[in-house]
């Protein structure tokens, strides 16, 4: 089959910028999910507390943080 | 990379042209990722706001939906900025 306007430079492009795009995404989802349980723990309000603000913000931070340590553990192990 | 080859709403054989697949990926991706954000909204919010479920939605609850919505579309922002534009 024809494929070759499927495979221009600019389709590829696209497509790896779509991949990235759909990672930063499931991330952001990920931690919204980890964290609201972490952090809201009432019902939630109005308003966010100052403190549900930035244990979210914290807790969004550590978790990068400590994938980073999790990832250089497993890489010193080989 | 010919995951991609066969269009979902395609007539017969042509191949949408790159702009036309372009546009069916973007909305297609759009639509997972509502999906799945409602989803978790669903869920979260059930589990925060209707602890004893009874023979309809009490007031109570229903605003409880209300807010927990809307704080849960803050936090995504908050943790996106987190992430990406706050000083580390």
């Amino acid at each position: 089959m024809d494929s070759s306007a499927l495979n221009s430079a600019d389709l590829q492009r696209f497509i790896e910028q779509e991949k990235q795009k759909a990672m930063v995404n499931e991330m952001v989802a990920k931690l919204t999910d980890v964290c609201w349980d972490k952090c809201i723990t009432g019902t939630p309000g109005s308003k966010f507390s100052s403190g549900e603000t930035t244990c979210l913000t914290y807790c969004a931070q550590r978790y990068m943080d400590m994938s980073m340590m999790i990832m250089k553990r497993f890489q010193s192990m080989q | 990379m010919d995951s991609f080859s066969s269009p979902s709403s395609g007539s017969s054989t042509s191949q949408p042209s790159p702009e036309v697949f372009m546009d069916q990926l973007k909305t297609q991706l759009a639509q997972a990722y509502a999906e799945e954000f409602l989803e978790t909204v669903r869920g979260k919010c059930f589990t925060k706001c209707v602890t004893k479920p009874g023979s309809s939605l009490s007031g109570g609850e229903s605003s409880c939906v209300s807010r927990c919505v809307d704080r849960y579309i803050e936090a995504t922002g908050i943790i996106s900025r987190a992430l990406f534009s706050s000083p580390r």
